[in-house]
């Protein structure tokens, strides 16, 4: 079943600017889905846009069959959303939060969310402003998932994480889809933070979607090859400079899902610098 | 129970610097309210005949006197600005600190919906201003009865705004217009800039109408030695003029447009455009004064506040939209 869907999505800023330029997505339920790409790809834009936050410019956003620019309450009813940066109130505890999350939303699952920030040993008393940037993205998370959606969106919730921090996080997120199911999309603008989790990829570029299969697939379809191929279009620089192209099929050596997204994003600059 | 603690915790949090300005500034007008309120009174039971005039020879009194009267009339100009504050510090802030901080991403994909997030958020910043305007409404009253110990300030435009229940009419609208700004710009600093420039238009034109209707209502009474000397008690000078030997009112300004000006009176206080006119009993008009009534002050008072209760309204209605259909951030 799509829980997650995008019609010929574009959105355009006030500025003029493209930030989604149509695209056409199908997310399936369950796992955790990667959207990948770089900064000014549109990937917090899509999300937002799933989110209600973002009024579609042309095309369709829906969560679960629904829109959630139209039908807010019923689709939001279906997301839990984690934002870039963990906004929590500055003068509440995180056990306010909880309260705070309880009266927002019926059925906001305070046990659940108590639990696992007890077992991460995030003291429920503290002020939001003394935990660490790792616990505030823990808390977010918590508020998330103790709504009991079905259809989890976090964006770029790794980028001020440290390394131990994104590991604990990534944890709960596949703890959660494991449990309960939850579909998971997480945007990243670097493959290796969501690496270790994902088993679907979509890779964004310049407002376009370049990829998105499941993890196994695309490293199946594609292998390496040392130097530029013809046209050059997926040719990026190696990890000692050396011009290496990402090809369909075997190619010499077999892709890393680092190369994968760096050949597509090459591939959609390039595209991009053509079209320019 | 539970949820409106919730609320009130994360409201106060939220905007606890303006909170307690704003209570301590209105417990501090309040208390110097009653506390000359009451030094009037016991100056007036004490030493009655030198309040009303009757007894000479109690200069020191008379001093100490005007000395509570110019300070309570100073605080009553207090009760003037406090409505138009409390809209801008503790309005502006509410929906523009949570977008500013990010914490509106947060409450608004939590919530149900946006509308009940902002009915809940605002509820007891709303409740804690009509309690602080309610208790402004009251001193004020207080203090003004003190300050006009025989008048009937039920039926006086003496203070108007500056006293009873139109400080908290004004107060709710411009609470109201200051949420609408503040979601509207979504920053802290500068919705509060805004809002000062906003409230602060809103009511001068809302004044402005108040005077017009006003204007429309007023009453002329003739002066000099063929009228009276003293408009009634409690009435509201709108302005002065010169009525023709033909009945026609018009204000000063007027006459000058129509080339009437006066530059003889006679010693019945008659009016004449010149020397020749005066020999030849030519009269250009009398004295008048435009005003209205004391008793239509209930009446000014329902209406500006039933005004500033439409503007609220609409500005609440307004501000929910912005709140509906805008970013988070």
């Amino acid at each position: 079943m799509t829980v997650l869907e995008a019609r010929g999505l574009a959105k355009r800023y006030r500025r003029g600017v493209w930030a989604l330029g149509g695209i056409d997505l199908a997310i399936p339920g369950g796992g955790v889905t990667a959207l990948v790409g770089p900064n000014a790809a549109g990937k917090s834009t899509l999300i937002k846009t799933w989110v209600g936050f973002e009024r579609p410019t042309r095309g369709t956003a829906n969560v679960m069959g629904l829109d959630p620019w139209r039908d807010r309450s019923r689709a939001l009813a279906n997301v839990g959303y984690v934002p870039q940066s963990p906004a929590l109130y500055d003068g509440l505890s995180v056990e306010d939060h909880l309260d705070l999350a309880v009266q927002l939303r019926r059925g906001f699952d305070r046990a659940a969310a108590r639990a696992r920030l007890d077992q991460l040993g995030i003291p429920r008393s503290s002020g939001a402003r003394s935990l660490s940037g790792g616990q505030q993205a823990q808390v977010a998370l918590a508020l998330a998932l103790g709504t009991r959606a079905p259809v989890l969106l976090l964006d770029e919730p790794l980028a001020s994480l440290d390394p131990l921090a994104r590991r604990e996080f990534l944890h709960v997120v596949t703890d959660a889809v494991r449990t309960d199911g939850t579909t998971v999309l997480l945007s990243s603008h670097i493959v290796t933070d969501v690496e270790q989790a994902c088993d679907r990829l979509i890779v964004l570029g310049v407002g376009r979607v370049l990829l998105h299969e499941t993890v196994a697939e695309a490293l199946g379809r594609h292998g390496i090859t040392a130097g530029a191929v013809v046209g050059g279009f997926s040719t990026f620089r190696g990890p000692d400079g050396e011009p290496i192209s990402l090809v369909a099929g075997a190619g010499e050596r077999p892709a890393t899902l680092e190369e994968l997204v760096l050949g597509y994003l090459a591939s959609g600059r390039s595209t991009a610098e053509v079209a320019a | 129970m539970s949820a409106a603690l919730t609320w009130a915790r994360v409201s106060y949090r939220q905007q606890r610097w303006e909170l307690l300005l704003v209570v301590l500034g209105t417990a501090l007008t309040a208390a110097a309210m009653l506390w000359f309120a009451a030094e009037l009174r016991s100056l007036a039971a004490a030493h009655p005949g030198c309040v009303d005039g009757s007894v000479t020879g109690c200069k020191g009194i008379a001093d100490r006197l005007d000395g509570l009267q110019a300070i309570g009339m100073r605080l009553l100009y207090l009760s003037f600005v406090a409505p138009f504050g409390m809209g801008v510090l503790l309005g502006a802030p509410l929906v523009a600190r949570e977008i500013d901080g990010g914490t509106a991403q947060l409450a608004w994909t939590l919530s149900r919906s946006r509308m009940s997030w902002l009915l809940r958020r605002i509820a007891f910043v709303a409740l804690v201003t009509l309690v602080l305007l309610g208790v402004l409404a009251v001193t004020s009253e207080i203090l003004a009865a003190a300050l006009q110990p025989t008048a009937d300030l039920g039926h006086d435009f003496t203070w108007i705004g500056r006293r009873g229940w139109l400080i908290g009419a004004r107060g709710a609208a411009a609470l109201m217009i200051g949420l609408l700004v503040g979601a509207l710009i979504g920053r802290v600093l500068p919705a509060i800039l805004a809002a000062i420039l906003v409230i602060g238009l809103t009511f001068t034109g809302v004044s402005l109408v108040q005077d017009r209707w006003l204007a429309a209502e007023a009453e002329v009474a003739r002066f000099g030695f063929e009228g009276t000397t003293s408009l009634p008690a409690g009435s509201l000078l709108l302005d002065s003029g010169l009525q023709t030997p033909e009945g026609t009112n018009y204000t000063w300004q007027e006459a000058q447009a129509r080339g009437l000006e006066v530059r003889v009176v006679d010693e019945q206080g008659r009016q004449y455009a010149s020397n020749a006119d005066l020999a030849a009993g030519r009269v250009l008009g009398v004295d008048i004064q435009f005003f209205v009534p004391g008793s239509r002050y209930p009446v000014a008072v329902a209406r500006e506040g039933a005004v500033g209760a439409g503007l609220g309204l609409a500005a609440l209605g307004l501000a929910a939209l912005v709140v509906r259909r805008r970013r988070p951030l």
